[in-house]
């Protein structure tokens, strides 16, 4: 199901409204009230999501981020406070001629039982009055980038699955190519591995598209997965910390950002690393039949305490022993086989628990051929875990290493 | 259809009072009404027995359809069809089908009825049934309760509130229908609405139709309390 | 009661078969009755006013139905609309129509539509509140209009529970058409009710050809139902 960059991008410059790629959206002291109610629902909002990026919305339930994210949309009116979009307020104009050029996925995903999957993905091409022929030809095209068979266009929503309605819920959200997109628990119905592979496949879909994309999540690991940018609203409708996911696990606000994050928060931002992203040790390398003398003379300031054995395309084959160095020359077969290997591209979670399930205090890391970049010790990760947040910024959400 | 003369040829005698006001056949007689109300005793009483012979006849006879029909999925349809057969046909056409077989009278007028109520009861039966959340049966199942025991004790209790709307609305329509029952020569207050061969009484129809209608909300009010005191837990909620 | 009218039944049934084929002499003498002329003059008028009536009641009650169930306003109106237009006696609406305000084609359509506006009132209200409200948020969601939304959305999916008030109205509107002779509009239930002059046999081919009139109406109602409603909803049933 991977679709090339190039294909998405097709995508994306087919067809936009207005020819514009994301906006930023502005909320400007947004406040929602409802009738008869003794306390706002969303208290003064200030918030600038920066075009082309995603930013989540999570808070316990009450917290407003539902109400805040339809405020764009005006599926919600806000009772004070504007929201900008670009540089256009949501309020100028007819709510339904706005919500066209939004696109609006929710929960329940909401498809029209009475359509046909493809008509249901045409709805906004049709409101629009878009021919027929560039309709289907959408059509075809988002249903191939989201990973559906073209041929499922004319089953009934009926006949599908639960993950299959999703990425026809997103489909019918991206027809006309809106700048900004609305996401409310998009991934909630369904269950944890499916859920894992959409939100992958979405990010994937993000890395070529860009678009300005509020989503709203209970689940904090899932706006550190997603999130470029995360909002943590507390009951009331109130930011208590609007941050990258690095910040919010490393600098939380409060005790209540940090009891939200979790206790394992340390542990959440091993998830945001590769393994090739940290700096790995450098083992003393040698080969079968190289003499032992060099290799001992490097390890002394090694960090590693073993020299490692390669063979002559760098793959790692095993651990030399102190009886191995002994010999005058490195023998054929070491003490210790290096059976236990890390792959660079990995998260540093996975990684470490790789480690930890061996009982292992180091292992060699590989690349995609299996040839040696480096070892990964529980030091490095401990290491890691202590210093300060990086210089650079947070890598994007599309470009995270995805479990 | 004229009015004056047949008015008074058919207001039999023992109109002790009305005078101008039904010369005039107004619309409303008040006064008649009072000093004639006796005459509407035995009608209305006929019209309850019709009423109440059907509907639980009926009932009766829907009640075992659905029980059956649960059991045994298939027969679903072909009950739905025959029922719905029984009620797409007009109770007086029904009446007189019935006319070689039972001939005139109150028999007749009920079997009518009766054939009426069939659907609705049916229907509201089956589908209260097929609303009990199914881990309900799974979890009596579980219990080791069998099948009957499941029926009685936890699917038609749950399934109260669609039966007894499905009763409300048989009795409501029967009330109504059986005034048609003096077609069949079945008595009810449908006697009172045609007087004789003469349907202009005004004040005649208001009182018997009122009363029939009358009789409708009653039993309506009834059905419904009675319901909600056989289901102590739906009032429990909240 | 039952066994020996039985030989004469079959009798009857030849007699009636024969009375719609051959017009005969009426009972009364004089007159000549029965033979497909009449009863296709009959059947026709009976036809004309259904068609009309519920023409009418559809007209009236569908638009306000889908406004009120699309806005959520009115609940207690449209419903109590059904439950009131049970308890209504029929014969007393046509009694008190032909007392009251007088005999005609026009007064007679009137009192059938009133009679079929309830339940298609209170179906459609029904049946749009049970559109699953996700797919209206997201029609909202994404641009839909209200005049949108109802027409693309929630009316095609209401289809089933609206198409069943009309099918509830058309029996209603059908009984009723039976009694109009009664107001001086002759249908087939003129067969029914005039005894005097059609004789038994009138009578029970009149009761035959209602009864195969209100099936085949039903019949073909119901297939436009089935015509009406989206595949993808067949689809679900499945």
């Amino acid at each position: 199901m991977v679709t090339a960059v190039s294909d998405v991008s097709r995508v994306a410059e087919s067809s936009s409204p207005n020819g514009a790629t994301a906006s930023t959206v502005r909320y400007s002291g947004v406040s929602k009230r409802y009738p008869g109610a003794d306390s706002d629902a969303v208290h003064d909002l200030n918030l600038e999501v920066p075009a082309g990026e995603i930013c989540v919305l999570v808070g316990p339930s009450g917290c407003g981020k539902t109400t805040a994210m339809r405020m764009v949309n005006r599926t919600v009116e806000m009772t004070e406070g504007d929201i900008l979009i670009g540089d256009r307020s949501v309020k100028d104009g007819d709510a339904a001629k706005l919500r066209r050029e939004i696109g609006y996925v929710i929960q329940q995903i909401g498809l029209f039982p009475h359509r046909t999957i493809g008509q249901n993905i045409a709805t906004v091409p049709n409101l629009l009055d878009w021919d027929k022929a560039r309709t289907t030809e959408r059509v075809s095209t988002l249903m191939e980038l989201i990973g559906l068979d073209p041929e499922l266009a004319d089953r009934y929503p009926a006949q599908l699955s639960g993950g299959q309605q999703q990425r026809v819920g997103v489909a019918r959200a991206l027809a006309v190519d809106p700048p900004v997109m609305l996401m409310d628990e998009p991934f909630g119905a369904i269950d944890p591995i499916n859920r894992a592979r959409l939100q992958n496949e979405f990010l994937r879909l993000q890395a070529g598209l860009r678009k300005t994309i509020l989503f709203v999540t209970h689940d904090v690991d899932e706006a550190i997965k997603m999130g470029d940018r995360i909002a943590i609203l507390r009951k009331g409708g109130e930011v208590a910390q609007f941050a990258t996911p690095t910040e919010l696990l490393m600098e939380p606000a409060d005790e209540f950002v940090e009891d939200f994050v979790g206790a394992d928060r340390a542990l959440k931002r091993l998830a945001l690393m590769r393994v090739k992203d940290v700096d790995l040790w450098k083992a003393p390398l040698t080969h079968a039949g190289d003499p032992t003398a060099p290799v001992k003379t490097e390890l002394a300031g090694a960090e590693v305490p073993h020299p490692l054995m390669v063979d002559g395309e760098n793959r790692p084959i095993g651990w030399l022993s102190d009886r191995d160095l002994e010999a005058e020359f490195v023998p054929k077969v070491p003490d210790s086989i290096a059976n236990l290997k890390i792959d660079a591209d990995q998260t540093l979670r996975d990684g470490l628990a790789t480690l930890l399930q061996s009982g292992a205090l180091y292992a060699p890391v590989v690349d995609g051929r299996g040839r040696l970049t480096g070892v990964l010790s529980v030091e490095i990760v401990s290491d890691f875990l202590s210093s300060p947040v990086a210089a650079e910024a947070d890598i994007p959400a599309v470009d995270r290493p995805r479990g | 259809m004229d009015s004056l003369a047949a008015l008074s040829a058919a207001i039999e005698f023992r109109d002790r009072s009305g005078g101008g006001c039904i010369q005039d056949n107004k619309l409303f007689c008040p006064g008649w009404v009072v000093d004639n109300y006796d005459r509407y005793v035995d009608p209305t009483l006929q019209h309850l027995v019709l009423v109440l012979s059907s509907v639980s006849a009926g009932f009766l006879i829907a009640f075992s359809l659905a029980v059956l029909a649960h059991r045994h999925r298939w027969l679903s349809s072909p009950f739905l069809a025959g029922t719905g057969v029984l009620y797409t046909i007009p109770s007086i056409s029904f009446f007189f089908l019935l006319l070689p077989i039972t001939g005139r009278g109150s028999l007749t007028a009920i079997i009518a009825l009766t054939a009426f109520t069939l659907q609705i009861i049916f229907r509201n039966i089956t589908t209260g049934l097929r609303n009990v959340p199914p881990d309900v049966t799974e979890a009596a199942r579980g219990v080791g309760l069998t099948s009957q025991q499941i029926l009685w004790k936890v699917e038609l209790p749950l399934a109260m509130p669609e039966i007894v709307a499905g009763l409300r609305i048989a009795t409501v329509s029967t009330v109504a229908l059986a005034t048609l029952a003096v077609f069949a020569n079945g008595g009810g207050l449908g006697g009172e609405i045609i007087t004789g061969s003469n349907i202009t009484f005004k004040t005649g129809i208001i009182v018997a139709g009122g009363i029939a209608v009358i009789m409708a909300i009653i039993f309506d009010a009834f059905i419904l309390l009675t319901g909600k005191l056989l289901t102590p837990w739906t009032r429990a909620a909240l | 009661m039952i066994a020996p009218p039985f030989a004469f039944s079959l009798g009857l049934f030849g007699d009636a078969f024969n009375f719609v084929l051959h017009p005969q002499e009426a009972q009364g003498g004089g007159v000549m009755v029965g033979g497909p002329s009449q009863v296709l003059e009959l059947a026709s008028k009976q036809l004309e006013v259904t068609v009309l009536a519920l023409g009418v009641a559809i007209l009236l009650a569908l638009p306000i139905g889908l406004l009120l169930g699309h806005f959520g306003r009115g609940e207690f109106v449209a419903v109590s609309a059904g439950n009131a237009g049970r308890a209504v006696p029929e014969l007393a609406l046509i009694a008190l129509m032909a007392a009251a305000v007088g005999v005609g084609l026009f007064n007679l359509v009137v009192a059938l539509a009133i009679l079929g506006i309830p339940p298609i009132l209170t179906n459609t209200f029904v049946g749009m509140r049970q559109v699953d409200r996700s797919s209206v948020e997201s029609a909202k969601g994404m641009g839909m209009t209200n005049r949108e939304i109802i027409t693309k959305v929630e009316l095609p999916l209401a289809i089933p529970t609206i198409m069943g008030g009309v099918r509830t109205a058309s029996i209603n509107i059908i009984a009723t058409a039976t009694i109009a002779p009664l107001a001086g509009i002759l249908t087939l239930g003129d067969f029914i009710i005039s005894r005097n002059v059609y004789g038994d046999a009138g009578v029970l081919a009149g009761a035959v050809l209602v009864a195969l009139m209100a099936i085949s109406i039903e019949g073909l109602l119901a297939g436009v139902q089935w015509a009406l409603t989206p595949r993808g909803l067949k689809v679900q049933r499945a």
